[in-house]
């Protein structure tokens, strides 16, 4: 407590706090609330004095179906890749915790988290590669299958999801991981010498037990890829039209600021929103 | 036994997920050494499109400043988040906990809400864009990674070494620098790899904070991908790739991840 | 309820052979403490006789039928473990009935049999509770009361009582007696901890690398021990100096054997003792007081010997003072070499 400390302490907290905070200050809780200000705006202010405030830029998204049409769009995108993260990544994170001992599952667990570390962008692009029409996919598939067939995922949907599964799959598998390895061992011995057989023990030991880590790993997911426009831009195409890409178009073709400022904002209100529903989970996660 | 077959599907399950997380690297590494423009195959080795990359200025020119960002964000985030963790980690006090808390911000909300924020706030107080503008995003980006990764380092640390190092009569700079600080310092050393890679991998906040035509090497990418594909981008990816996964490598084994702690 | 055969059974981790052509029997109904230092096999052998562990060779009959090939969950067993193991995601009623639940007992009988269970080990009113919320003790009881409501063939305890302070685990110790009475359960129970093994037991078999030393009942074992390892494993043994057995009357002929005595079975004093009694002179070194009980250290032969008594049973005797220490003839252990 503050009580507690002396003259002496205080100002070597001050001194060791203020730089990093003060940094994250004008970096981004400045711009945060700046930013909410500007999407209040009828113009930005360095772009002339003429500048009023407005309810407009909300009102547009309220009027403008296309608006919600792609926040919705969005939501569903990342809904749909949390699914697939979990049901790839949760029997993953069994094997690894649960299954896999000693300096093998230490390997096996850094190079599963390798790559989610590694440049996402270049990861995009690398599927881009493996997907395109004539690409590798297509003409390994054609090698082994009898019959050919013409597979360009390349900018559809499927693509983004594939791309979009493929960045934040580490996420579910790391969360998942931490929180079946914390549950002992003797709990599932005791499970079964009353006679659960695994799926006993799946379902009602390690599910629940791990669920907090499982749901983290899915808001993580989920919530960059509601704020995705760079994965669906390079593997969607003209199908890779979302509220993330609606946003850059705001600040960096449109140049229509303040409207992007509103956008972001409500993005942000929906990220917070779920933030909060899921927070009394999480809180179990960091037991 | 059920359950030997069970592992067996286990491990080729995990086989199966390796094998979709590191394929499209690998054939995007593998084409950036085929002589054919157009990705055609059969494989044909060539070293060309490397030996265009360094001829090619603009490449070249993203490249150093990409490198010297995350140089500058490294230094500026391992030095502030270093002493922000011994503050958090060594003194209670009201609002300790809502500190913490706002660590999570710049890493939970999706960057581009923070990347557009940052623009819009950066151009009202006449910053604006550029490369000054991109490492102060940077190094709020990387802050929380490096207060983490120390503090984690922190919480095994006994603080009896430090009360035994006063009790001998050191004062409080010598008990930091010759006791608290080299324990800490693989925490230290992880935490700064991170940041390194939390900025030079770094896309989105780059991507709207760097002025046009003066990037850094990801927005680059990001531009010329737009246009379309060439094995010279394979070429500037791999290496990429290849150093920011050596980099985070090199931090896991310095932080212990995936260890039994 | 059952008897639990094992023989010859072996069983090796890697090049490390943890337990090596042990035969051991487990009569129905009999409360057994495997006993033995750490890494001497004795939680292995429990382990393996739950099925966690598959054996390399030998036989295990629980009951009638040789199980040393089927898995943990199919073997009917119930299990106690160090740290209680309870699942922190239920309530104490859902700890207790997972087994009931497991093999399909209807809801109405599962309530019933949890109740009863609770009931037995004085926990009826905790049912809603969880884990967490109870003392060690408590969860202990919950442990033991989920281990038996399947109503088991065999009940296995792995160090049930280690994690308790001492107190409790005295108060434990009973109530665990009790409990085994009241339902018959063959029981076998694991412990590092002789003087628990020779409370709780009708029967000890002590482990030493990986083999069974010696099986018997617990005054058996601990007045004939068979080697100078369970000798002194069970308790404090002094050995008599083979230059002092002379003058000594002695259970048997001393070629092959060794003979020493419990601290407990010694009387010290500074005149001679009548004849009769075994009596050896030495050295008193050190006096230690222990609240009702003392401890002498006493030096005879250049051997340390070690005397335990009621403290007010022991005279007044400076430090480095000559003693006689004497013992009843019949109170000697003669034990292999």
């Amino acid at each position: 407590m503050a009580g507690t400390l002396n003259m002496t302490d205080r100002r070597r907290l001050a001194m060791l706090l203020t730089p990093a905070y003060l940094w994250l200050l004008i970096a981004v809780f400045l711009p945060l609330a700046a930013m909410l200000f500007f999407s209040f705006l009828t113009k930005m202010p360095q772009d002339g004095p003429d500048w009023a405030i407005t309810l407009d830029n909300y009102s547009a998204f309220l009027t403008n179906p296309t608006y919600g049409t792609l926040l919705i769009k969005s939501l569903q995108l990342g809904m749909i890749v949390s699914v697939i993260c979990v049901i790839i990544g949760y029997p993953c994170a069994l094997v690894l915790a649960k299954s896999i001992k000693g300096r093998a599952r230490e390997a096996l667990f850094l190079m599963v988290i390798l790559p989610f570390w590694s440049n996402s962008l270049v990861r995009i692009f690398s599927w881009a590669i493996v997907l395109r029409g004539n690409g590798v996919l297509e003409l390994t598939l054609n090698a082994v299958l009898p019959f050919d067939l013409n597979l360009n995922l390349m900018f559809t949907t499927h693509a983004v999801v594939i791309g979009l599964v493929h960045s934040y799959l580490p996420y579910v598998i790391l969360t998942s991981y931490l929180a079946l390895q914390a549950i002992d061992d003797d709990l599932i011995d005791a499970a079964r010498s009353m006679g659960a057989s695994k799926l006993t023990i799946l379902r009602r030991l390690l599910l629940p037990l791990s669920l907090p880590g499982l749901l983290a790993g899915v808001v993580l997911v989920f919530v960059p890829v509601v704020g995705s426009f760079m994965e669906p831009r390079i593997l969607g195409g003209r199908m890779g039209t979302y509220y993330g890409t609606l946003i850059e178009d705001q600040f960096v073709a449109v140049y229509n600021w303040p409207l992007g400022a509103a956008l972001s904002f409500i993005l942000l209100a929906v990220v917070l929103v779920i933030l909060a529903v899921a927070s009394p989970v999480l809180k179990g996660a960091r037991t | 036994m059920t359950g030997g077959l069970l592992a067996l599907v286990g491990r080729i399950w995990l086989v199966a997920i390796l094998i979709f997380l590191y394929a499209p690297i690998l054939v995007m590494a593998l084409m950036s050494f085929n002589a054919s423009p157009f990705y055609q195959l059969p494989f044909e080795f060539t070293w060309r499109w490397y030996q265009d990359l360094s001829g090619n200025a603009q490449i070249a020119t993203a490249a150093i400043r990409s490198v010297l960002i995350a140089w500058v964000t490294t230094l500026i985030a391992t030095a502030l988040g270093t002493a922000a963790s011994i503050a958090l980690f060594r003194y209670d006090f009201r609002g300790k906990r809502v500190l913490q808390i706002l660590l999570f911000p710049p890493i939970a909300i999706p960057w581009l809400i923070t990347g557009t924020a940052m623009l819009t706030f950066f151009f009202a107080i006449g910053i604006g864009r550029g490369t000054p503008a991109v490492i102060i995003g940077h190094v709020a980006l990387a802050l929380p990674y490096v207060i983490v990764t120390v503090t984690a380092r922190l919480a095994s640390f006994d603080i009896t070494l430090e009360e035994a190092a006063r009790a001998m009569g050191a004062n409080t700079w010598t008990v930091l620098t010759r006791v608290t600080l080299p324990w800490i310092s693989p925490g230290i050393v992880a935490g700064a790899l991170f940041a390194f890679a939390v900025s030079f991998d770094q896309f989105v906040v780059s991507y709207f904070l760097s002025e046009p035509g003066d990037t850094t090497l990801p927005v680059l990418i990001y531009t010329a991908i737009r246009k379309g594909f060439t094995p010279e981008i394979n070429a500037v990816s791999t290496i990429i790739i290849t150093i920011s996964m050596a980099i985070m490598f090199i931090a896991a084994r310095y932080s212990k991840i995936g260890g039994n702690n | 309820m059952s008897q639990v055969e094992v023989s010859h059974v072996t069983k090796r981790f890697g090049t490390m052979t943890a337990l090596d052509d042990v035969t051991i029997n487990f009569t129905d109904g009999g409360f057994f403490a495997l006993l033995g230092p750490s890494g001497s096999g004795k939680t292995t052998l429990l382990r393996t006789i739950a099925g966690f562990y598959f054996p390399e060779s030998g036989t295990i009959r629980i009951g009638d039928i040789a199980v040393q090939k089927v898995p943990v969950e199919k073997r009917d067993i119930g299990m106690m473990f160090q740290n209680y193991a309870l699942f922190p995601n239920m309530s104490v009623a859902d700890n207790v009935g997972f087994g009931l639940r497991v093999r399909k007992v209807s809801r109405n009988e599962e309530a019933r049999r949890v109740a009863e269970a609770l009931e037995l080990v004085q926990l009826g009113a905790f049912a809603a509770r969880r884990p967490q919320q109870l003392s060690g003790g408590q969860r202990q009881r919950v442990a033991l009361a989920r281990a038996i409501v399947t109503k088991p063939k065999v009940l296995l305890l792995d160090e049930p009582l280690s994690a308790l302070d001492k107190t409790l685990r005295v108060d434990m110790q009973i109530e665990l007696k009790r409990i085994q009475r009241e339902i018959g359960i063959t029981t076998i129970f694991v412990t590092h901890d002789q003087e628990e093994a020779l409370t709780l037991a009708d029967q000890i078999g002590i482990l030493k690398a990986g083999r069974i030393v010696q099986v018997g009942a617990p005054r058996d074992v601990y007045d004939h021990p068979v080697d100078a390892f369970t000798a002194g494993f069970l308790g404090d043994a002094n050995w008599v100096p083979d230059s002092a057995m002379s003058g000594l009357t002695l259970p048997r002929e001393p070629d092959g054997f060794r003979f020493a005595t419990r601290p407990e079975m010694l009387t010290i004093s500074q005149d001679r003792p009548a004849p009769g009694t075994n009596s050896l002179p030495g050295k008193l070194k050190q006096r230690i007081f222990a609240g009702t009980m003392a401890t002498c250290i006493v030096d005879v032969n250049g051997e340390s010997w070690k005397l335990t008594a009621r403290d007010r049973d022991i005279p007044q005797i400076a430090a480095n003072d000559d003693v006689w220490i004497s013992w009843v003839p019949r109170d000697t252990m003669a034990v292999p070499r």
